[in-house]
């Protein structure tokens, strides 16, 4: 059963990149018929990427997770169609996670792109899909943000915030503070949260950019479940305080 | 005594005297070039280039004032080509912009084009591809046009000196990489050993309020240049292969500067020797001793030196990044080497290069409709401590005692900024009454800070006279402001907020004197290419204000450049940083005669 | 900085300089004294005899480009200015020319000359003692459309070229050659 789990969690995420590379391909094939037929691009070009953001090995004592975050997206300057995923596979077996979240983005202001579509979450089971608004940029100081608002199909109101930093060292040694939190309106008993703060999550990655598109990292991750919700973890056996080290590789294409 | 008889002295002079450096077509005015993808190891590593005649740069083409030229352009690449003349005056059927000029649709593989037109004009050009990425792959060269009268200015020898830069990065390449992730090629990125070197010389407390300013604004003051990796070259031959040129002691020595480079400005300077330059963008000025010159991109200056001991010089153009140098050397024999100093400081930008985001001033755009920025092109000026002063519809600019405009702008920029208000080229800001401006930080749209040793002359747009005055000083018919926007996070560029794709053109009427009001509300330079007509810069020198076809708009600053509609027809108007015309930064100019206006 | 300290800054930096520069040009001494262009002859009043070389200018170059003279000859020169700019013709050795355009530097900077005049109120300023001007007998300003005329008596032997030292101008290639005889 697990092994299929995890099979199915590999093929859902092999499955979006896949889709995401071809966009990609796309991309750089229609550049060219273009300029071929005496108008200029000049603006107006297409373009895509795939950022996997973090795929790593997090140790913590017991059970080894697995994790990964990244996103690909396609389009114009202005507008682009986004996916986003991430999620983890814990070893030995237990519960995993895994979303995936397709939006169409816009522009909206020098920094700032807002966003809309749908998320799925595969796992936990029973899978459960939303309705998604977000923005996602970079606010005053530098940080990348990522902050959205769900709506469940049981009408449960969530939302989740993401912050980065980049503190470089030196040009290639880059210190990376990132920071989660999630909240939410209603109790969701079968997820495990109450109303309030869900969770925060801190954690803080080494990476060295051997290029631009591939740098490895170290690092450690620290989430703690709050209030209720941390009662109700509890009571499902699993840690509401965790804390792992980690190793990783961050790279796009 | 006569001037006929001065003519021919100084003709036959020349003739003796002129020596060229690369291959010519001579003489003949039919003049063929085939385009076509060839192998080039500039760096050690093989990278097709496209090129002109098999060569890089092309050949030079020498025309006469006066002359028909017929020229046949075979395509032999994979794709559609075209060649621009870059500084000619022109019908706009020849001026070779596919999609803009009119009836030119490109040449198309396997075909030969045909150019025809008569040569209005003397000096220094170039010519290039107007096409996809093909003039960063090499297809660029140098026009020389003899004069019918003589020159005002004597010389022994002459050398065309293209500055470019290569990379063995394909350019569509570089282009998905910029948009991707805008900082990809600057490695010189504040770190924190940069921060704590700083806190060092100025104290901690300055260094993390500069820091945080910069945060808080979310830019980046050491976003010099967008591309990076570059090998600088002069005549394609890079630093290792030193170009040469021969003199002997005493003789005087003309030295055509064409920056043909797809990003790179170069600080050209010869190491105790004075340049003494005499034409820029191929229009005599009154002769200027220099010891330094700031060449734009598709810029380009006519120099005489005249070097006295019997060693070789050092012909050094630093890239305005400090990321190299395009290096020759000027030398009485072969196989000389002059000395490569070490590079100077890299700049960094500061509070006066802070673009002015004001937005919209009400002024014309010289479009048929109104035109609004489409959002993210305005980057927000909501940062603590800075004081624009004058209101959006203000006009944001502020004439000076010399006649040229500087942006209305009132930082009181935190001292930890460290904004001096010092005019590096304070011997030519004569007569200028600094205390009227008022301004605690701005940036002097013409002054350029090389960072040239104290006393040392570099030459700023003000010490440009013309030589002889095509043009009547008059006040222009009307005013089009020109908002040079874009969005660096996202490596895309604009013109009032509107991207090429997305922009109507501009409608100038035949016979007006437009006056574009550049304001340059992001933090790079931008070198503005008009084709077919001049545009002359109001630099304060009134009718000997210098005439040009490309501009530099340096960062967070504003400058008025008149242009007479003397051409019919639609012409190409862009920032000749290649990757910023590709990125959105172009218009099209449409000259209309006054009853087709009216329709 | 006001227009008026601008002045005066500038009127002592050429003070200094005339202080400073052992070739400076204008600085009056007593008769007798040896001047700087002592070396390439002197003034002199021309007579019916004197022979008269007509010269031209036009914007950066000289017409004709040599002269001719004999050792120790006496030559009446009436320069003409053809072009839109302000010329200079001086007679000196290259030496010269090249300490004297640092002068021309200085008083085109400060304004008492331009690029197709001079300045008479700023030339003739009193600058704290000192004064500087362009009346030396071996040089002449020519402004647009003007004649001068100037007459020497060159030495034997020194290398002499009459130039225009304006900035640039010389740089330009706007210097002629005096071609001695026996």
């Amino acid at each position: 059963m697990t092994s299929i789990v995890r099979l199915s969690c590999i093929a859902t995420v092999a499955l979006v990149l896949g889709a995401a590379a071809s966009l990609c391909a796309r991309a750089q094939t229609e550049s060219h018929p273009d300029a071929a037929h005496g108008d200029q691009m000049h603006g107006g070009t297409l373009y895509g990427q795939v950022l996997v953001e973090q795929l790593e090995y997090r140790w913590k004592d017991g059970h080894d997770v697995t994790a990964w975050d990244a996103q690909a997206w396609y389009g114009g300057d202005y507008e682009k169609l986004r996916l986003k995923t991430e999620g983890n596979l814990r070893s030995p077996q237990r519960v995993n996670d895994a979303e995936a979240q397709l939006l169409y983005s816009r522009l909206v202001g020098y920094y700032w792109d807002l966003q809309a579509g749908v998320r799925h979450d595969f796992r936990p089971k029973p899978s459960r899909s939303y309705a998604v608004i977000g923005l996602q940029g970079l606010a005053p100081g530098y940080f990348e943000v990522d902050a959205s608002t769900f709506v469940s199909q049981d009408g449960d109101l969530s939302a989740r915030l993401k912050a980065d930093y980049d503190l470089l060292i030196t040009q290639r040694l880059i210190l990376q503070p990132k920071m989660e939190i999630n909240v939410a309106a209603r109790d969701v008993p079968e997820l495990h949260t109450a109303a309030g703060l869900n969770d925060i999550e801190l954690g803080l990655r080494l990476r060295y950019e051997f290029a631009r598109e591939f740098a490895p990292y170290v690092g450690v991750n620290w989430k703690r479940n709050l209030g209720e919700t941390a009662q109700l973890v509890r009571r499902s056996g699993d840690d509401p305080d965790e804390v792992a080290g980690l190793v990783g590789v961050r790279f796009w294409f | 005594m006569s001037a006929k008889h001065i003519a021919s002295a100084w003709v036959a002079r020349l003739a003796l005297a002129t020596i060229v450096s690369a291959p010519t077509i001579a003489g003949a005015e039919t003049y063929d070039l085939v385009l076509e993808n060839k192998t080039v190891n500039i760096t050690g590593k093989d990278r097709t280039a496209t090129l002109i005649n098999g060569q890089l740069p092309g050949p030079v083409l020498r025309f006469k004032e006066g002359e028909n030229v017929t020229v046949h352009v075979t395509n032999r690449l994979k794709e559609e080509t075209s060649i621009h003349w870059h500084g000619l005056l022109l019908p706009s059927e020849q001026d070779g912009v596919p999609g803009v000029s009119n009836g030119f649709r490109g040449i198309l593989p396997g075909e030969t084009y045909t150019y025809n037109f008569q040569i209005k004009q003397a000096g220094t050009y170039w010519y290039h591809s107007h096409s996809a990425t093909q003039e960063q792959s090499g297809m660029y060269a140098p026009i020389i046009i003899e004069p019918k009268n003589r020159e005002p200015f004597r010389y022994d020898r002459d050398y065309v000196v293209v500055l470019s830069d290569w990379t063995d990065e394909n350019p569509d390449g570089i282009v998905r990489n910029l948009k991707l992730y805008p900082g990809y090629y600057n490695e010189h990125k504040r770190t924190l050993v940069n921060f704590f070197r700083e806190a060092g010389e100025k104290g901690l407390g300055a260094a993390l309020k500069d820091r945080k300013m910069w945060g808080d604004m979310r830019m980046d003051p050491t976003d010099i240049a967008d591309v990076a990796g570059y090998t600088f070259l002069i005549n394609g031959k890079s630093p290792a292969d030193n170009f040469t040129a021969l003199f002997k002691p005493g003789e005087r020595v003309r030295l055509r500067f064409i920056n043909s480079a797809a990003m790179s400005y170069f600080d050209v300077r010869i190491p105790s020797l004075k340049m003494t330059v005499v034409q820029a963008d191929g229009n005599n000025v009154q002769p200027i001793p220099v010891d330094e010159l700031r060449i734009a991109v598709a810029e380009t200056y006519d120099v005489l030196v005249q070097p006295r001991e019997d060693k070789a010089y050092s012909l050094l153009a630093e890239s305005m990044d400090r990321t190299g140098f395009a290096r020759g050397t000027l030398a009485p024999r072969e196989g000389m080497v002059g000395e490569i100093p070490p590079h100077r400081p890299r700049p960094l930008l500061t509070m006066a290069d802070m673009g002015m985001s004001f937005g919209p001033t009400g002024l014309d755009r010289g479009t048929p409709h109104p035109e609004t920025d489409a959002p993210g092109h305005v980057a927000p000026m909501d940062m603590e401590g800075m004081d624009h002063g004058a209101p959006q519809a203000s006009g944001a600019t502020h004439t000076m005692p010399d006649g040229s405009t500087m942006a209305g702008m009132s930082h009181d920029a935190p001292a930890s900024a460290g904004p001096t208000h010092t005019m590096p080229d304070g011997s030519t800001m004569t007569g200028m009454d600094h205390s009227a401006m008022g301004h605690g930080a701005m940036a002097d749209p013409l002054a350029n800070d090389t960072g040239a040793p104290p006393g040392a002359k570099v030459l700023s747009y003000r010490d440009l006279k013309a030589l002889s005055s095509l043009y009547d000083a008059r006040e222009p018919d009307r005013i089009i402001e020109v908002r040079l926007t874009g969005n660096m996070e996202r490596f895309f560029w604009s013109m009032n907020g509107r991207m090429y794709n997305e922009a109507q053109p501009i409608v100038l009427r035949y016979g007006e004197r437009v006056r574009f009001r550049f304001i340059n509300e992001t933090m790079m330079n931008h070198p503005m290419h008009l084709h077919g007509m001049w545009m002359l810069p109001r630099v304060g020198n009134g009718a000997r204000d210098p005439i040009k076809h490309v501009v530099n708009i340096k960062p967070g600053s504003s400058l008025d450049v008149d242009i007479p509609a003397d051409a019919e027809g639609n012409w190409a108007f862009h920032c000749h940083l290649l990757y910023h015309m590709e990125a959105g930064m172009m218009r099209k100019v449409t000259v209309v005669r006054e009853a087709a206006a009216n329709d | 900085m006001t227009t008026r300290t601008l002045f005066l800054r500038a009127a002592l930096f050429v003070a200094v300089t005339l202080t400073l520069a052992p070739t400076a040009i204008g600085a009056e001494g007593p008769p007798g004294h040896t001047h700087a262009f002592a070396a390439v002859g002197e003034p002199a009043k021309p007579t019916v005899s004197t022979r008269s070389v007509q010269v031209t200018m036009v914007d950066m170059a000289f017409e004709p480009e040599t002269v001719k003279v004999k050792a120790g000859e006496m030559v009446h020169f009436v320069i003409t200015n053809k072009g839109e700019l302000l010329h200079e013709f001086t007679l000196g050795t290259p030496a010269m020319h090249s300490e004297h355009q640092k002068e021309m530097a200085t008083m085109m900077d400060h304004g008492m000359i331009t690029a197709t005049g001079v300045d008479q109120k700023m030339m003739h300023m009193d600058m704290g003692g000192m004064h500087m001007s362009h009346d030396d007998p071996n040089s002449a300003l020519v402004p647009p459309g003007e004649t001068r005329e100037l007459t020497w008596k060159f030495s034997k032997d020194a290398e002499i070229e009459f130039a225009c030292n304006i900035p640039g101008h010389y740089e330009s290639g706007m210097v002629g050659k005096i071609e001695r005889s026996r």
